[in-house]
């Protein structure tokens, strides 16, 4: 039981760090990131291969999030001539592309055979039966970092700029301000994040393959942003160890009621956060936190409408 | 060579339909719909249930099908996109792929999670001197020409294709000059899913029907609709043929498992030197 809550606090906390960056570039940025997933699976291979080739567990996840961010900004570019729109479908592309290669380049990756033995950090200093709970404690940290970051950069100059170019970026640029530039910073951001959520990730499991990655963690990501309200990082906070943690505690479902195989309920899960995206866009597109100095945003909004 | 130039043609014409009905709908709406591929995976088990299950002969499941997809379409159109139209793009795209994931899993629910395959006949390839030409080919190939037609017909003749166009023109104006909004929206969405449906009729007799097949059509589907230039339909059409061939011919320096690669590679090259389409005129704005 213990170890049970201890494996899903983990992979809450986990989807928590990527609901973080998530929020800090669709939530804040107005950039659709489709292909979050990708980026996030692009951390856990770069950091996995790195250890089981003897790089320390902290230089690779150090490594994986420098080149996530290089590597998701450099996508970002992609889009470089056109409205925000078309980075959904690139982003989308980039990570199915990735999963293909991944699958298939078998002398870098081993194919769907997969990475084992991925080394956790500090593993030498725990003993084995705390292992889970150090990696719970590590992760815990590393959500607490990143919210600290993420809050810092949402309260000063530069998250103003964010929020400004998600709300007119023709204002912005009137202003003098490059809306590219922005957009390539937020890329790069966000994907050092998601570059620590996917390390985080192979640490977790100390074996990857790419069966594993799948949009599905998109989809949890934008429902952590949506219910925890666009913009709001402590919003995000509570409702992914609320909401995601409900749905990740339902697994337990499959003991109890019978005729219920673990397919069927991954199935209704599923379908609960695709139709719960969109009834919250409906009735609350909002989410229930609030976005710092939304007091301007409200006036706005009043004012727009 | 020919047989490879001919293989992606019918590549092409078999995604040209999925694009036609993206691009259609972008074009009165103004937003990507990425729940295409779902419907196109919809589309495809409808018409299993009434072939395979019920027993009825393919052509006449597939028509039936079509219109379920069809009202099916027009359905979530009401309850999902309508109450958002007032909203950003950017909102309707994540709505879309919300309705994706409900949609493709409510099939995995259903239908389970392996491949399965319609209830037709197998018959020999036939052959014109060098070049084979599947049963399956030719019957995408004589399906979606017909399709093609009717639609050209529709959206140049009548009455409602000329609403289609002056609303993807000019909302506006075609609002001034008495054009119902919500009749072109429903007709658009009714011709998308029908389209979409055969589509996954005929994605299942080349292939397999299993939850994942419109998804794996998407990236293909949006590129070939950008390469026309997303809001031109019928120029849709001459994208999809496009990558159908550029897929076909990049597995002379390529495996074949990295169609999709070739795919995002053109769609990549495009936005970044020709970002309007290779047929589109220049209205993106920046």
């Amino acid at each position: 039981m213990t170890a049970y809550l201890i494996a899903t606090l983990t992979l809450v906390a986990i989807t928590a760090i990527t609901g973080l960056a998530l929020n800090l570039q669709w939530g804040m940025g107005g950039l659709v990131n489709f292909g979050l997933f990708g980026f996030y699976m692009l951390g856990a291979y770069i950091c996995g291969l790195l250890t089981v080739q003897g790089v320390p567990p902290l230089a690779s996840l150090v490594g994986a999030m420098c080149s996530v961010a290089l590597l998701s900004a450099l996508v970002s570019l992609i889009t470089v001539r056109l409205s925000e729109d078309y980075l959904a479908i690139v982003t989308l592309g980039f990570a199915e592309c990735l999963r293909l290669f991944i699958s298939y380049e078998e002398w870098l990756t081993r194919g769907t055979l997969g990475i084992a033995g991925i080394e956790r950090p500090f593993q030498g200093l725990v003993p084995a039966q705390l292992a889970d709970t150090a990696l719970l404690a590590f992760t815990l940290i590393a959500v607490a970092l990143v919210y600290g970051a993420l809050q810092a950069l949402a309260f000063s100059p530069f998250g103003r700029l964010v929020r400004a170019t998600r709300e007119d970026p023709a204002v912005v640029e009137a202003l003098g301000k490059s809306v590219l530039t922005v957009r390539f910073k937020v890329f790069a951001v966000g994907g050092a994040i998601l570059g620590l959520a996917g390390s985080l990730h192979a640490f977790y499991y100390t074996y990857i393959d790419p069966t594993q990655f799948s949009p599905i963690i998109t989809a949890y990501a934008f429902m952590a942003v949506v219910i925890g309200g666009r913009g709001s990082n402590r919003g995000v906070l509570i409702s992914t160890f609320t909401l995601i943690l409900v749905l990740e505690g339902s697994r337990f479902l499959v003991d109890w009621v019978p005729h219920l195989g673990s397919s069927e309920l991954a199935a209704i899960r599923l379908i609960l956060v695709g139709a719960g995206l969109v009834l919250l866009l409906i009735i609350k597109p909002d989410g229930f936190g609030k976005e710092p100095r939304s007091a301007e945003a409200e006036i706005r909004s009043f004012t727009s409408t | 060579m020919l047989q490879l130039l001919l293989n992606g043609a019918v590549t092409g014409l078999l995604l040209s339909l999925p694009a036609l009905a993206l691009s259609l709908s972008f074009s009165v709406l103004r937003f990507a719909n990425y729940a295409i591929g779902s419907y196109l995976t919809c589309g495809a088990y409808l018409v299993y249930l009434f072939n395979v299950l019920f027993g009825w002969p393919l052509w006449i499941a597939a028509s039936v099908g079509a219109l379920g997809l069809a009202t099916l379409v027009v359905a979530i159109d009401y309850l999902a996109y309508r109450p958002l139209r007032k909203r950003s793009g950017v909102t309707l795209l994540v709505a879309s792929m919300g309705v994706a994931i409900a949609l493709e899993n409510l099939v995995r629910l259903f239908a389970g999670n392996s491949p399965r395959s319609f209830d037709v006949a197998v018959a020999r390839p036939l052959r014109f001197g060098g070049l084979r030409l599947n049963y399956e080919q030719l019957t995408i190939l004589i399906t979606v020409l017909t399709a093609l037609v009717l639609v050209w017909i529709i959206f140049r003749l009548t009455r409602l294709g000329r609403a289609m166009r002056a609303v993807a023109d000019n909302p506006d104006l075609a609002a001034v000059r008495g054009i119902s909004r919500g009749q072109v929206v429903a007709s658009v969405w009714i011709i998308s899913g029908v389209l979409t449906a055969i589509a996954g009729v005929l994605v299942g007799l080349d292939a397999n029907i299993e939850p994942q097949m419109g998804w794996n059509y998407l990236l293909p589907v949006f590129t070939a609709a950008i390469l026309g230039g997303i809001a031109s339909p019928m120029a849709a059409v001459a994208g999809a043929l496009t990558i159908g061939i550029a897929e076909e011919l990049a597995t002379l320096v390529m495996p074949p498992h990295y169609r999709m690669i070739v795919a995002f590679l053109i769609m990549a090259t495009l936005l970044l030197v020709r970002p309007w389409g290779l047929f589109g005129t220049r209205w993106v704005t920046r």
